[in-house]
């Protein structure tokens, strides 16, 4: 046990040099998420340039039945006015684990669009989720119950998603995350008071 | 005169020998777990070889200064410690300034802990050499890494979306172009083969040689 | 009910769909090494189930019980891997004292397991995956154990056919295992999606 004085000195002089390098990385790493979302959001409101955070995180019921909390961000434009609202949703996709962005107009009536922030789906299949051409189809649909139909005009903006050939399941997978988080919250808000049918 | 012209050529034999003849992944068959996970693209390869040089570098060196202290029961601790500290640190110099790839490699960063590279070194090399050959053997051994993940890295990125370094060099099918993506390359499977493939293409140069 | 549901699909997702080996490329090291024999591979894999179960839940515990409260994620790598020599250690003292037999028979593995990815790869997976109550991450440790098991020993009795296979000199080896386990992965690949 003599060699343990060793031992003792460099855990303390690691544990110090850890200590230190994340004391004076830390604020940049945290700029970094906040800069991350901020940018994801943007591009679905690009008048936004401020996001507040609402005090009281939102708890829906997750599709697998498990209660989470969902952080709601108010988006709004240089002038202080509400430009609209963005959250971040998870679902379970068909390999793994689909996190999106969803971003909706002020009145919380329909959607400005989503964004896929991380997913492990298959190239080529079901990795087209973040292509424009299914992504656009969110873009001013109906914010309620949305369904995933396999044959249909994409063009039109409606509450039916054309799934993607080949890939229905992450398709409808992240149809599912949408619809079940933007109901859930949408109720939640006006119950809260924070949206209603007389919006300000 | 003699001396230090022996010492020089030492030098460049330990580099050299991390690079080809001694080279981690295709000879020594050591960390392949990284190897295979991070090449399916290169950017996330080349940042992977970065910070594998880095901790090899960093531990070597501490090993390297701390070698006549070492007992033999916590040698393996010691090692493992000092990694492990370096690989935090490696880590958070990541989220910091390349925060997309450090999500894209994930958990695949604090691997580098268990790279069977790194404690084979610090154990064959750093605790029995001095700081210079322990320096330049973690450069030769991290340089010959990183050549190998990017070159495993560009073949499976070009056969599975037709760019390499997200420069798109194949035109694609989709995009009105004649090559068809292999999909199967950006996967689990396309990973052991091409591994495979190239460590048998290795024997056959290696084979030939002798 | 609700809770041997998440259970179950949890570990049917650790061993099969989500197969540490195959589908997270972790333990490749000793998969090419220790292969050979299907009993060799089963007592590695045994080794591995019993310390990988102790050290996930250990982990597990120390992450959410004591990090996270305390805010000191940072340390979380080296905490990781000091409890996992720990529990190798552990583990081998009390065979070397119970099951004199069984220790020998497990020869070199067991410290050589502390560097083994799937370890800490799994603790660092169950923070990925959000796992969020002791039973479900014991029960994914286990699983995970028992995936390994599982893929090393398909590994072995592939190898001990290929053995009277014709194979190409230059392939002989590593090369061959590194296909065969891109074949087995592409079979894997077939349980994707089986749970939603």
């Amino acid at each position: 046990m003599q060699q343990s004085w060793l031992l003792i000195v460099a855990s303390f002089c690691f544990g110090l040099l850890i200590a230190v390098t994340n004391a004076a990385l830390s604020p940049k790493i945290r700029q970094n998420e906040i800069n991350k979302r901020n940018r994801m959001v943007t591009i679905l409101l690009p008048e936004a340039k401020d996001f507040i955070l609402l005090d009281e995180p939102v708890e829906i019921k997750s599709l697998q039945g498990r209660i989470e909390k969902v952080e709601i961000y108010k988006a709004m434009s240089m002038a202080g006015e509400c430009v609209g609202w963005s959250f971040e949703a998870t679902g379970s996709g068909f390999a793994d684990k689909i996190k999106l962005v969803i971003a909706l107009d002020k009145n919380f009536e329909s959607i400005a669009g989503i964004n896929v922030l991380a997913s492990n789906e298959t190239p080529g299949f079901g990795d087209q989720i973040k292509y424009d051409y299914y992504r656009g189809q969110f873009k001013g649909a109906p914010a309620g119950e949305l369904k995933l139909v396999t044959i249909g005009e994409r063009g039109k903006i409606d509450s039916e998603i054309v799934a993607i050939s080949g890939a229905t399941i992450s398709s409808e997978a992240v149809v599912e995350i949408v619809s079940n988080s933007v109901t859930q919250i949408k109720e939640q808000m006006r119950k809260k008071g924070i949206i209603g049918n007389d919006k300000q | 005169m003699t001396n230090s012209n022996v010492k020089t050529a030492r030098y460049w034999q330990t580099l050299l020998a991390g690079l080809w003849r001694e080279n981690p992944t295709l000879r020594l068959l050591l960390g392949m777990c990284p190897t295979l996970a991070v090449t399916a693209a290169v950017k996330p390869a080349l940042t992977m070889g970065c910070c594998v040089i880095f901790v090899l570098i960093c531990s070597n060196i501490i090993v390297s200064l701390m070698r006549n202290l070492l007992k033999p029961h916590l040698r393996i601790l010691m090692f493992t410690l000092t990694i492990a500290a370096f690989v935090t640190i490696a880590d958070l110099l990541l989220k910091a300034f390349q925060p997309e790839m450090s999500e894209t490699l994930g958990p695949y960063v604090p691997l580098i802990i268990v790279n069977c590279i790194i404690i084979c070194r610090a154990e064959a090399c750093a605790s029995k050499n001095g700081l210079v050959i322990s320096i330049i053997d973690a450069v030769g051994m991290g340089v010959g890494f990183t050549l190998t993940l990017c070159v495993l890295a560009s073949i499976r990125e070009l056969l599975a979306t037709g760019a390499i370094f997200e420069i798109q060099i194949l035109t694609l099918a989709k995009d009105g172009g004649w090559f068809v993506q292999w999909a199967a390359m950006g996967m689990p499977v396309g990973a052991f083969l091409t591994l495979g493939l190239m460590l048998g293409l290795v024997n056959i140069v290696t084979r030939k040689k002798s | 009910m609700d809770t041997l549901n998440i259970v179950l699909m949890g570990f049917i997702s650790v061993v099969l769909i989500n197969n540490l080996v195959f589908t997270k490329f972790l333990g490749t090291c000793p998969y090419l090494g220790v292969s050979g024999r299907i009993d060799m591979a089963f007592g590695m894999g045994m080794a591995v189930t019993f310390v990988v179960t102790l050290s996930g839940t250990l982990t597990w515990m120390i992450d959410n019980w004591i990090l996270m409260k305390l805010g000191l994620e940072v340390t979380r790598y080296v905490c990781f891997i000091v409890v996992i020599a720990g529990a190798v250690q552990l583990v081998e003292m009390y065979l070397r004292k119970f099951f004199p037999l069984l220790y020998e028979s497990f020869g070199i593995f067991l410290p050589l397991i502390t560097t083994n990815c799937v370890i800490l790869g799994l603790c660092l997976f169950l923070s990925v995956w959000m796992v969020d109550n002791l039973l479900d991450a014991a029960v994914r440790s286990f699983g995970a154990g028992i995936g390994f098991t599982m893929a090393i020993c398909i590994m072995a009795g592939i190898r001990e056919n290929l053995n009277l296979a014709d194979v190409p000199d230059c392939l002989k080896g590593a090369p061959i295992t590194l296909i065969t386990a891109g074949l087995l992965a592409m079979a894997f690949m077939g349980f994707a999606g089986m749970i939603r």
